[in-house]
């Protein structure tokens, strides 16, 4: 019962990183209707980012996100507005798969630049509560993963706050729900999307820092942390924020049970049935919609 | 020594491409009339002349075994520089020439074909890396080469079962854990653990060297509390590491590969808890990149194994490590064992040259299955297969925030240090 109890508690705050970077990655796809297979670069460029403003400058890996956000929201404008728009306003029908090659395009060339910034050599951001835990009622609670998970749901809150309760999420939402009466109604649906996918990448700024303080990595850590964010999003719906979140902890919390209480050699393969049983019944994900997004 | 290991993916990919690159190989030495197109040893050996001996070699300057590769250039080019120094072999110069693969396996093997059928080197050293080492020691053996190779030490290497291929490290892959096991059974019987675990990566470099281990301490009657493998793709080592803390043993021996050590120290250090005994025959062995990933307050007492060391006491070992501080800079501890590998490709090539006066191909193979060889990674001899006897392995541990070794005694720096203190200790 307490190993089952202790995974369960990792299992929920692995899961918080996770629904950080997941959001991020669906709200792209909700704006944007782009398939955001650089997501796991971008935590990885983020994660290198904290890492040298921590090295050089010796900033708080937590602070550094006031810097990497805003920095990673710049890229993902850049992005928008130098790579999808021009392919957007053509409006083709293989507009969706040159988007997809677009963005796996950037990755591979981030992971290119990385490595050769970088080198090889896995990289972790070591400060003097990295190994740290508290101990309540017998189970260990890492510092490092609290706060993480704390930064998620802070974040997590502050973004449903903005598309829920501002003009601009309005605007947001309407160019989820559809694109066309929005533009009819006087959003700017290319405005939204750049911000939109600003957003969206800036919240794989803030847990690129997250995700260098709890694991190791170099550029080829971004090639399994994306397989499990697409698998992520699709198992809560393409485009949905909440979906995004319940994803993250169920695959949090399923691979760590499975792996603590039974055999690790379940544990990925578990999360997989998961996914699969929940697309059988509901093909759209747990709260995706049948048509368009569902922010 | 963190023994190179690509990613999953990597892997994956890698595996895939080494698989055809050894079908199409296979498929067209069936007829074996190639291995007389090259005269094995090459011309200038023939002649007998005052001619360079060129010595082609592969090497992964670039990619993902890129720091690895320039590790072993660097004890190539040293060994080269001394041995012309001392009037170089059979009054010849040694002159390399290093190509780079870029960590393919498919451009490994163009390496080697264009190196014996194009340049006509004399010999081949090899490359780095079992994954890159498999498919060129095929193209050796086409053209009846001899391939004395640094890093090539996973099963899948000897289980070629070629003759011409000789590995230059005391022992190989399958037999890191062998020093650790004779020294928990040297112990006396009231110092020894009662109980293990063991934990491991589903990875050819480690969990075959964990499961001898455990095979071994088993049969001695310490009981196995648990024994696990991870798949590779396990995202999260916590709930991994956790399993190992329910079971409470006395020793942990734990195979990792790459990051996942530096995760699992942490992962014991946060779930505090610290066994007497945890041995981590890979990633602990790096001097340099595991204090610096796992804090250099939570080394101590972390058993681990390299078949070479800086402080080893084998024959010129010393004198290696001047020569190339000397000629490199540094500090002893950053040397990198594959540099001390290649450097003994060079060493053993001496000295078989040396006994034999010849260095043709034919000659080396069969005086390197006869003979035993002196080199600062202690003395080697060969199966037929071309793995060295496996009781050269030196057993490592964190002493005073030092890698050092510890066991055999013979070679100890340090006595070992038992129980293991406490993190951050």
């Amino acid at each position: 019962m307490h190993t089952f109890v202790q995974a369960l508690i990792l299992g929920v705050l692995t899961g918080g990183v996770y629904a950080l970077m997941s959001t991020g990655q669906t709200l792209v796809f909700g704006v944007m209707r782009v398939v955001n297979v650089a997501q796991g670069m971008l935590v990885i460029l983020s994660a290198y980012l904290s890492y040298t403003l921590h090295q050089k400058l010796g900033i708080d890996p937590f602070a550094t996100i006031v810097i990497v956000m805003p920095a990673m929201f710049a890229v993902g404008v850049l992005i928008q507005l130098a790579f999808i728009r021009p392919v957007k306003r053509e409006r083709t029908e293989i507009s969706f798969e040159q988007t997809l090659l677009i963005m796996f395009a950037l990755a591979v060339g981030i992971e290119g630049l990385v490595d050769l910034c970088y080198t090889a050599e896995y990289r972790s951001i070591t400060t003097s509560y990295a190994n740290s835990s508290w101990t309540v009622a017998g189970y260990t609670f890492s510092v490092v993963r609290v706060l993480a998970f704390a930064l998620a749901v802070v974040l997590l809150a502050a973004l449903w706050l903005l598309l829920n309760k501002t003009e601009f999420g309005r605007a947001v939402r309407a160019t989820v729900q559809n694109p066309t009466s929005a533009r009819l109604l006087g959003v700017d649906t290319e405005r939204i999307g750049a911000l939109g996918m600003g957003l969206g990448i800036s919240l794989a700024g803030a847990s690129g820092a997250v995700f260098g303080l709890i694991y190791p990595f170099n550029a080829n850590s971004s090639y399994d942390l994306v397989s499990r964010l697409l698998s992520i999003v699709v198992l809560g719906g393409l485009g949905s924020v909440i979906g995004a979140v319940v994803g993250s902890l169920t695959l949090g919390v399923a691979e760590a049970v499975v792996a603590a209480t039974i055999s690790p050699v379940w544990a990925p393969f578990t999360f997989l049935v998961v996914l699969m049983v929940v697309l059988l019944v509901r093909p759209q994900g747990l709260f995706g919609a049948v048509e368009r997004g569902a922010l | 020594m963190r023994r190179r290991i690509l990613s999953g993916r990597a892997l994956g990919a890698g595996c895939v491409a080494a698989a055809l690159i050894a079908g199409a190989a296979a498929c067209s030495s069936g007829g074996g009339a190639a291995a007389g197109a090259v005269p094995a040893g090459g011309a200038a050996a023939a002649a007998g002349s005052r001619q360079p001996l060129v010595i082609g070699i592969s090497l992964s300057l670039t990619g993902d075994f890129g720091d690895t590769g320039k590790a072993a250039e660097r004890g190539y080019e040293l060994w080269a520089d001394q041995v012309n120094k001392s009037g170089g072999i059979l009054g010849r110069p040694v002159e390399l020439k290093i190509v780079d693969d870029t960590t393919s396996a498919t451009q490994v093997v163009t390496n080697y074909e264009s190196l014996i059928t194009q340049d006509h080197v004399d010999l081949v050293f090899g490359p780095v890396s079992s994954l890159l080492t498999v498919p060129a020691a095929r193209v050796a053996a086409r053209y009846g080469y001899a391939f004395l190779e640094p890093a090539g030490g996973a099963q899948t290497v000897f289980d070629l079962h070629l003759h011409n291929l000789f590995l230059a490290q005391a022992s190989p892959v399958l037999d890191l854990g062998q020093s650790f096991v004779d020294y928990i059974l040297s112990l006396p019987a009231s110092q020894r653990p009662k109980t293990a675990a063991y934990s491991s990566v589903d990875n050819p470099f480690a969990s075959p060297v964990v499961a001898l281990v455990q095979q071994q301490l088993q049969a001695a009657g310490i009981k196995t509390v648990l024994s696990q493998t991870y798949p590779s793709e396990q995202a999260d080592l916590g709930p991994v590491v956790a399993r190992v803390v329910a079971a409470k043993p006395d020793l942990v021996v734990d195979g990792t590969q790459g990051e996942d050590g530096y995760e699992t120290v942490k992962d014991f250090v946060q779930q505090k808890f610290s066994p007497r005994f945890l041995f981590m025959p890979n990633d602990a062995s790096d001097p340099v990149d595991f204090p610096a990933q796992v804090g250099i307050g939570n080394v101590d007492g972390i058993y681990t194994a390299d078949t070479w060391s800086p402080l080893a006491k084998d024959p010129g070992n010393a004198a290696f490590i001047k020569a190339y501080l000397g000629q490199y800079g540094g500090t002893a501890d950053q040397i990198d064992p594959t540099s001390a590998e290649a450097y003994t490709c060079g060493e053993v090539l001496q000295e078989v040259a040396a006994k034999t006066g010849s260095v043709a191909n034919a000659a080396i193979i069969s005086a390197l299955h006869a003979g035993t060889f002196s080199t600062i990674e202690g003395t080697l001899s060969w199966n037929a297969d071309g793995a060295t006897d496996g009781h050269g392995t030196l057993l490592l541990q964190w002493v005073n925030h030092e890698l050092v070794p510890v066991y055999p005694v013979a070679d100890a720096a340090a006595p070992p240090l038992n129980p293991k203190p406490a993190w951050g200790a």
